[in-house]
C-alpha cells in the first residue's frame, strides 16, 4: 500500500491533496496527514488498536467520516493514527483497524474542527487515488 | 467564470438573477475591496445560497466576505417560514460563535506599568489553548441543562449576575433545545471544554475605548474614552463542531431525498417543516445555549482575575470595577425572527454565517437601556490594531434582515503567516508596541499576525457608509489571551 498527501495553501484553512495506489491507501494518507497536523508532525509508535466502522453515503463521503473519526479519536481519547487495515464495503462501508497511540491528549498541539465537504474530490485516475479534502481549523 | 457584479453604489454590488438562482444577490462592498473579493471567488457561493428554495429578498453578503464552507463567511440568508430550507452549511462549524464586550470603570492609566503582570493573570485565569479544559467538571445531567438553558445555567450557578442576562443576544437562551438530538460524541466533546477558550482566532482582549464616533450610543452602552475594556471571542467548541458534522450527513441524505438541488454539498439543506430540520434545530439550539454558557464562565473568570489584581473585592456583584455587560452577540447561527418581507411582518429563518445581527432603534427585543439606539453590533479586528463597536439600524432591518458584519477576514493562509512570521521575536514586536500577548502556542500567534486580516477599519467604513450599522467607538488592545 503506497500512499502520500502535501497541503495545499489555504487563505482560512487547511486543504490537503491525497493519493494512492488504492483506496485504502488514500485513506490512509489522510490519516496521517491530519495527525501530522494535529500534532505537528511528532511521531507516532505502533502501541494501541481502535476499530472504525463507517456508512456513508458515497467516496467522498467516507472520506470525510474517516478523517473525523480519526481527529475525535485524537482530541477526545487521545488516541494518535499511524497505520491501520482498511477493507471496504462498496462505495460507502468501512471497517477498520486503526494501530497507533492512545492516551497521547497532550501530544494533539493544533486545533481542527472537522473535515468538509468543501471542493472535495475523491477519484480514481489511471495512476491510482486522488483526492483533495478542506478542513475547517 | 467570473461572476458578473453590478455596482449599484459606493457600498453595493449586485449580483443579477440568472440561471437557477431564485433571487439576486448582494454583496456589501467598497471599490478598494471588491477586487480582492472578486479573487477570493466567494460571489459563486453568494450566487450558490441564492439556489436554496424558499430564499427571500436577496443572497446576502457583507464586506468581510471570504470563501467559506457552502455559505460563503460574511453570508447572510433568509428563508420562507413554509417554503424554505434549514442549512447547517449557513450557520458553520463553530455554532453561535461570538463575542461578548464588558465596559468598567477602570481608566487606562490605572494599569500603570503593570500591563504584562495583567496579561499573564488573564491567561492564567482562563482555559485557553488546544484542547482547553474547564475549571469545572460537568456531570451528563449537568451538560444537559446547559444545553437547555445557556448563559441562565451558568449565572445559577454563580458565574456572573442577573442582569448580564439582559444584555445578552437572546437572553443568552434559546428555548427549544433538545439534549437527546446531541450525540453522544458530541457530548464527550464539550462536557470537559464548558468554561474555556479555544485555539485559533479565539481572544479574550483587554483593551481601551480610543475614540467615540456617537456619543449618544456610546453613553447608552457605557462606554466612555479612556476606560478599559474586555473582550470575549470564543463559541461552543467540540460540542458545536461535532452537532455541525453530525447533522451534515443527515442533511445530505434529506437533500436527495426531497430533491434540493445542491451546487455545493456543504450547501446541504431540508425543509424546515421537515424531521431532519427538527432535530438539526433542536442539536443546534443546544450547541447556541453550550455558547452563551461558555462566554458566561469565561465573563465570570475576567471579573474574578480583575478583582484580584486590582485588589478589589471579589464576587460579581460588587460592581467596584464595573465590569459590566455591553452585549454579547452570535456570529455562526440561524434564528427564526420576525421582519417585513414584502410589506408584511412574518416569521422568516435567518441565516447568519460570520455575520452578527444588528437590529435597530425600537425593537422589543433589545434592553430597554439599548431601545432609543439600537442593538451595539461587535466587531473584532486583529489583535495588533483596533475592534469596533457599531450600532444597528432600521436600514439594517430593512434591508439584511437585521444583520451586519462580524470580522476582519483572512488575507493570509495560516502557512504563509507562519512562514512571515519565522525569525521575528513576534511578542515582543507586539510588546514595542504596547499589546501584551500570552498564549501557549508562539505557532497560534503566528498565524494570527496582523498581517494575516485585512484591515477591519475597511469593513468597518463600508458599514457605516452603506448606513446599515454606525460607528459608535474605537477599542485599541493592550493584553491579549490568545487560543
Amino acid at each position: 500500500m503506497s500512499g502520500g498527501y502535501r497541503q495545499i495553501d489555504h487563505t482560512a484553512d487547511v486543504a490537503l491533496e491525497l493519493w494512492g495506489d488504492s483506496e485504502p491507501a488514500l485513506l490512509d494518507a489522510g490519516a496521517r496527514a491530519v495527525t501530522e497536523l494535529l500534532t505537528e508532525g511528532a511521531e507516532v509508535t505502533d502501541r494501541a488498536g481502535r476499530d472504525i466502522a463507517i456508512d456513508a453515503v458515497d467516496a467522498g463521503d467516507r472520506l470525510v467520516q474517516w478523517l473525523n473519526e480519526i481527529i475525535v479519536a485524537a482530541v477526545s481519547d487521545g488516541f494518535l493514527y499511524r497505520a491501520a487495515d482498511i477493507e471496504l464495503d462498496g462505495e460507502t462501508g468501512l471497517h477498520a483497524r486503526a494501530r497507533g497511540e492512545s492516551g497521547a491528549h497532550d501530544r494533539v498541539v493544533a486545533e481542527l474542527k472537522s473535515a468538509t465537504y468543501h471542493d472535495l474530490v475523491v477519484e480514481r485516475g489511471p495512476s491510482g487515488w486522488v483526492a483533495r479534502v478542506v478542513i475547517d481549523v | 467564470m467570473a461572476i458578473e457584479l453590478e455596482r449599484v453604489d459606493d457600498y453595493r454590488y449586485r449580483i443579477p438573477q440568472r440561471g437557477d438562482m431564485r433571487v439576486p444577490g448582494l454583496i456589501y462592498s467598497s471599490a478598494q475591496l471588491i477586487d480582492d473579493i472578486r479573487q477570493d471567488r466567494s460571489p459563486q457561493q453568494v450566487v450558490n445560497v441564492a439556489h436554496l428554495p424558499g430564499i427571500l429578498g436577496c443572497s446576502i453578503a457583507m464586506p468581510d466576505i471570504h470563501w467559506g464552507y457552502g455559505f460563503p463567511i460574511g453570508g447572510v440568508a433568509a428563508f420562507d417560514g413554509d417554503e424554505g430550507v434549514l442549512s447547517p452549511g449557513g450557520v458553520g462549524y463553530d455554532i453561535n460563535c461570538g463575542v461578548r464586550l464588558l465596559s468598567s470603570r477602570l481608566e487606562r492609566g490605572d494599569i500603570g506599568g503593570r500591563l504584562a503582570d495583567l496579561a499573564t493573570a488573564l491567561h492564567r485565569a482562563i482555559p485557553s489553548g488546544v484542547g482547553s479544559k474547564s475549571h469545572r467538571r460537568l456531570t451528563a445531567a449537568e451538560l444537559d441543562r446547559v444545553l437547555v438553558r445557556g448563559a441562565r445555567w451558568a449565572v445559577a450557578e454563580g458565574y456572573g449576575r442577573p442582569d448580564d442576562l439582559t444584555c445578552a443576544e437572546e437572553g443568552g437562551c434559546i428555548e427549544g433545545a433538545e439534549p437527546g438530538e446531541v450525540s453522544d460524541r458530541a457530548k464527550e466533546r464539550g462536557r470537559p471544554q464548558l468554561g474555556s477558550l479555544g485555539s485559533g482566532n479565539h481572544f479574550c482582549e483587554l483593551g481601551y475605548v480610543a475614540e467615540i464616533y456617537d456619543e449618544a450610543a456610546a453613553a447608552a452602552f457605557g462606554l466612555a474614552a479612556g476606560r478599559v475594556t474586555v473582550l470575549i471571542h470564543s463559541g461552543s467548541r467540540g460540542l458545536g463542531y461535532q452537532v455541525c458534522d453530525d447533522s451534515l450527513r443527515s442533511m445530505l441524505r434529506a437533500s436527495a431525498r426531497y430533491h434540493i438541488a445542491l451546487p455545493d454539498r456543504q450547501l446541504a439543506a431540508a425543509p424546515l417543516a421537515s424531521d431532519e430540520a427538527r432535530r438539526y434545530r433542536a442539536a443546534m439550539t443546544g450547541a447556541i445555549n453550550f455558547a452563551f454558557a461558555n462566554r458566561q464562565m469565561m465573563t465570570h473568570f475576567v471579573r474574578q482575575a480583575l478583582a484580584d489584581f486590582f485588589g478589589a473585592r471579589r464576587g460579581d456583584g460588587d460592581g467596584e470595577l464595573g465590569l459590566d455587560l455591553v452585549y454579547d452577540v452570535c456570529h455562526n447561527i440561524a434564528k427564526w425572527e420576525t421582519h417585513a418581507v414584502g410589506g408584511a411582518e412574518r416569521v422568516v429563518c435567518v441565516h447568519r454565517k460570520g455575520a452578527t445581527r444588528a437590529y435597530g432603534p425600537g425593537h422589543p427585543s433589545l434592553p430597554e437601556a439599548y431601545r432609543a439606539v439600537g442593538q451595539p453590533v461587535l466587531v473584532p479586528g486583529d489583535m495588533g490594531r483596533y475592534s469596533y463597536v457599531l450600532v444597528g439600524t432600521e436600514r439594517a432591518m430593512a434591508e439584511t434582515f437585521g444583520s451586519s458584519c462580524h470580522g476582519a477576514g483572512r488575507r493570509m493562509s495560516r502557512a504563509q503567516a507562519k512562514k512571515t512570521a519565522r525569525g521575528r521575536p513576534i511578542f515582543r514586536e507586539f510588546e514595542d508596541r504596547g499589546i501584551f500577548v500570552r498564549s501557549d502556542s508562539a505557532a497560534t500567534v503566528a498565524e494570527e499576525i496582523s498581517e494575516a486580516y485585512k484591515d477591519v477599519a475597511d469593513v468597518i467604513d463600508v458599514m457605516h457608509g452603506s448606513g446599515i450599522a454606525r460607528k459608535v467607538a474605537k477599542l485599541v488592545p493592550l493584553a491579549v489571551v490568545k487560543g
